[in-house]
């Protein structure tokens, strides 16, 4: 489902280069719930931008669902991302001005889907989060799980190919993130759905099929968890 | 055009929510000031127009009447006026004729002396075309039967105290008051102030008015020939029509309506007001596509980490800048209709206290072309300063715009 080959990414602060990543390569199958783990500035969120076009790579190659992404076109990248993944971010990042469900509503709406087909499928996908109850409450009124929670419900409305999550429960306790990653099993276990995990707990680890960890912009190795 | 309809669906469920649960004292600033740039948009141009219309209804109403007849090119007077005037009233859309006969002269009271026009009319026919009669602050109008008496304008009368007025003036006669009259035929006569006008026309108020009577017994003999001959029309009747049926029954002399006569004397200052509208307007759209600008950059720029995250989830960029320019939309239309209703309250003000000038009491004329050509510039100027920002915003790269 996603190939990598030899992913290099570079930022120039001035006039130091500071490579992010440096030759990553390796694949994600379909059904897959891999965790990308790693010390701080390994590289974890530089790679999870690039694989959930958010920035583009220096050099290399990602293909997502047989798609060069590197080749597309700012539209067809934007279309991608709607309609063949989602995004988790470490800080939520709802819209402060949409309620639970707008918030959710707003991708569907973006697919083209009817105000009935938009407020059927949010409310799916609020219901397997549990947040159901919520529907008409702005995200500044939600905890932190809550709104995580929402963030996971927005990111699957458009059933995607892929959730990319980028440090989900970075900001949250251990009961919170318990219930977070808790979702993330069921949804990967119950529909199949392939996740691809930034995260630099250990505990979280019981969670994945796969961890891939990398140092210092590379993989140092890959684990298969029982 | 699918696509097309859904993305402006979501621009407006974008737009309208961030309005209605973005900063409300914001927004009501924004609409506040698009509301007084439109006031300022407006007014000063209905003042204007104002002074305009009611320079024309002066003319209309004390100088020549809706259309006026000189005498022929190279002649002095229009000659058989009987005849012309028998002519003129029996004319479709004619409803009353009245001759002037302009006489030369020097007024002099107490001592001081100016020269002025001295008209002569024939009062009923006067008071049918002109509204002199009715601008009397003193005393009372001429009658047809008037002899040995006058009646004389306000810029003629004056003041005991010269510094308050405009002209030389005879220096503060009143009514009953005898002012003696050099004509330039050698004649002199004295005359008692009947009455005083104010029409507050340049034009007008300057004149001294002896009745048709006094006139021939000055010349001493009937006179048959007059230096103009103003024209009421019928209410409704289309001048020029009337004049071209006129010019129709052999009329020789010139026959000019009232705008005609105006004419590039007008054009000029209209031209020289349209100017000064111009300006106004330049700079009042500058200022509100300034504001407008300001307040759109500063909201999108508040704004930048969660326009990132549109992007992020696959929002396109042409959908969250048109959200913007939608917002801009409806803050523009508040705004008008908000200067559409500071207007209303300043037509009903100046109705009733309406300002006060040298040439007369002036009151704004709203017209619906002023009305409707200001609010089309002033929304495309929103349209504009609402676009740029949010263009310029979207256009970040989408973790940049995040880190915000």
């Amino acid at each position: 489902m996603i190939e990598v080959t030899d992913l290099y990414r570079t930022y120039h602060m001035g006039s130091v280069r500071v490579p992010a990543l440096r030759g990553i390569t390796f694949t994600v199958n379909r059904g897959d719930f891999i965790g990308l783990m790693g010390p701080s500035g390994s590289g974890k969120s530089t790679l999870l931008h690039l694989l959930g076009v958010l920035d583009y790579p220096t050099k290399g190659k990602i293909l997502i669902d047989g798609i060069d992404i590197s080749a597309l076109s700012d539209d067809e990248r934007t279309d991608f991302r709607l309609n063949k993944m989602g995004y988790i971010f470490q800080e939520y990042a709802l819209v402060p001005e949409l309620s639970v469900m707008e918030n959710v509503e707003l991708t569907a709406m973006a697919q083209g889907k009817s105000d009935a087909e938009c407020r059927k499928a949010s409310m799916d996908v609020l219901d397997i989060v549990g947040l159901s109850h919520r529907l008409n409450h702005l995200p500044g009124e939600l905890s932190g799980g809550e709104q995580q929670r929402v963030a996971i419900a927005r990111s699957m409305v458009n059933r995607p190919l892929i959730l990319f999550a980028d440090e989900p429960c970075a900001n949250l306790d251990t009961e919170n993130s318990k219930v977070v990653l808790g979702k993330f099993h069921a949804i990967n276990e119950e529909l199949g759905q392939t996740i691809v995990m930034v995260s630099h707990e250990e505990w979280h680890k019981e969670y994945f099929h796969r961890i891939i960890y990398l140092k210092d912009g590379q993989i140092e190795r890959e684990e298969q968890q029982e | 055009m699918a696509d097309t309809a859904n993305r402006l669906r979501i621009s407006f469920f974008l737009g309208l929510r961030s309005l209605k649960r973005g900063n409300t004292g914001s927004m009501l600033m924004t609409i506040v000031i698009i509301g007084m740039v439109f006031t300022n948009m407006i007014f000063l141009p209905s003042i204007i127009t104002g002074a305009i219309r009611n320079y024309e209804q002066q003319t209309i109403d004390y100088y020549s009447g809706n259309i006026i007849i000189e005498p022929k090119k190279d002649a002095a007077y229009i000659e058989d006026l009987g005849d012309l005037l028998a002519r003129v009233n029996r004319a479709p859309g004619v409803l009353r004729a009245a001759p002037h006969y302009d006489l030369g002269g020097v007024m002099k009271f107490e001592g001081n002396r100016i020269p002025g026009s001295i008209i002569a009319v024939r009062p009923r026919d006067e008071t049918m075309v002109t509204g002199i009669s009715h601008t009397m602050t003193e005393g009372q109008y001429l009658g047809d039967a008037d002899t040995g008496v006058i009646v004389i304008g306000k810029l003629v009368a004056g003041h005991k105290d010269e510094s308050e007025d405009l002209i030389p003036s005879l220096g503060g006669v009143v009514t009953g008051d005898s002012i003696d009259v050099e004509f330039t035929n050698g004649v002199t006569r004295t005359y008692r102030v009947k009455g005083i006008f104010e029409t507050k026309s340049f034009a007008v108020d300057p004149s001294v008015y002896i009745t048709w009577d006094e006139m021939e017994s000055i010349s001493g003999h009937p006179v048959d020939e007059a230096t103009s001959v103003l024209i009421k029309t019928v209410p409704g009747e289309d001048e020029l029509d009337v004049k071209y049926s006129l010019v129709g029954m052999g009329i020789q002399e010139k026959i000019k309506t009232w705008r005609e006569l105006l004419g590039k004397a007008l054009g000029n200052a209209v031209e020289s007001y349209g100017i000064i509208n111009n300006i106004s307007t330049i700079v009042s759209l500058i200022i509100a596509i300034v504001v407008i600008f300001i307040v759109m950059m500063i909201k999108t720029l508040n704004n930048r980490r969660q326009i990132g995250i549109l992007k992020a989830i696959g929002i396109h960029r042409s959908i969250i800048t048109m959200s913007y320019v939608i917002q801009v939309i409806i803050l523009a239309s508040a705004g008008i209709i908000f200067g559409l209703v500071v207007l209303f309250l300043l037509n009903g003000y100046f109705s009733v206290y309406p300002l006060v000038f040298p040439e007369g009491d002036i009151r704004p004329v709203f017209t619906i072309g002023d009305l409707g050509a200001n609010a089309v510039m002033l929304f495309i100027a929103s349209l504009i300063a609402g676009f740029i920002p949010a263009w310029q915003i979207t256009r970040e790269e989408i973790l940049s715009a995040m880190r915000r």
